[in-house]
């Protein structure tokens, strides 16, 4: 997936239930200290947080000039990761609306290790036109 | 490990507070694996986008936070293997912020698999501005 060329995102062509492939990655010890020294937390069991699933997903299909802003999270958790181990997720986009005009869409991902153990399920409600929520945090900047 | 005698209703679980850091943001997004640039490890990136004069922590790190609050109130073995947590980001979080999760248990339901438990829970920073709110889970037996 890595080697094809990348989509430019537009929100109006966007199909709900699409698919965002695969992807494959070895979970290291590296990934793992890094991760828990950046969230302080030493026993910290879910790195793949930090490796962002589903955004990875997206943007090995995707190129997306206008960017984005993660408004929410949900996450399922059925087994934490091993270091040494392969890692396979697999990405949708779940859905996409307006809300008070403005668009998201949601974004899945399904992780899996080499021995086919579930670890984590996980979507992100991305708003697609971040600009609104600078002008929301900074309104003197409007 | 918290059984399902020891939980009530309005139970408060542990909290936690994290400095939020250049390091620390930086340090997150060096977990990923494509090594882009985006809004928490680009100011130019995110004063284009978003108009800001900081980059974003990202919403991610709220989650491993109440993540951390759930696994110590639910126990590692109950919660790394059927907790959820669902948040909603409400305020940027940025360098130099300070974050603490809290949250208290809203109720329960009887599943197959156990009892879940459901948990409010609340990111706040250090102006006491809410910057994230939802609701973590996990199945006790």
């Amino acid at each position: 997936m890595a080697d094809t060329e990348l989509k430019v995102f537009s929100y109006d062509k966007v199909v709900i239930g699409e698919e965002l492939g695969s992807y494959e990655y070895i979970l290291t010890q590296e990934m793992v200290d890094a991760f828990r020294a950046s969230v302080d937390d030493p026993e910290a069991s879910f790195p793949t947080l930090g490796v962002k699933h589903d955004a990875t997903a997206f943007a090995m299909v995707y190129t997306d000039p206008i960017g984005t802003v993660n408004a929410g999270n949900e996450v399922e958790f059925f087994n934490p990761p091993v270091v040494g181990k392969k890692i396979i997720v697999t990405g949708r986009i779940a859905d996409k609306y307006l809300r008070r005009d403005k668009p998201y869409i949601v974004i899945e991902a399904t992780a899996i290790d080499e021995n086919g153990r579930l670890l984590e399920k996980l979507s992100t409600y991305q708003l697609k036109k971040p600009d609104e929520l600078g002008k929301k945090w900074h309104p003197e900047q409007k | 490990m918290a059984s399902r005698t020891e939980i009530e209703p309005g139970q408060t679980i542990p909290s936690v507070t994290k400095e939020i850091t250049e390091k620390s943001i930086l340090g997150f997004e060096s977990t990923g694996i494509l090594n882009l640039e985006n809004i928490h490890n680009n100011p130019e990136l995110a004063a284009k986008r978003l108009g800001t004069t900081y980059t974003l922590a990202s919403g991610r790190m709220s989650i491993t936070f109440a993540t951390e609050c759930l696994r110590k109130f639910f126990g590692p073995d109950v919660f790394n293997h059927t907790g959820t947590v669902n948040l909603k980001f409400l305020r940027p979080v940025k360098a130099g912020d300070t974050i603490t999760v809290t949250g208290a248990v809203s109720g329960s339901e009887d599943t197959a698999n156990g009892t879940r438990v459901s948990v409010d829970l609340f990111c706040d920073n250090q102006d006491g501005n809410r910057t994230a709110v939802g609701v973590g889970t996990a199945v006790i037996n």
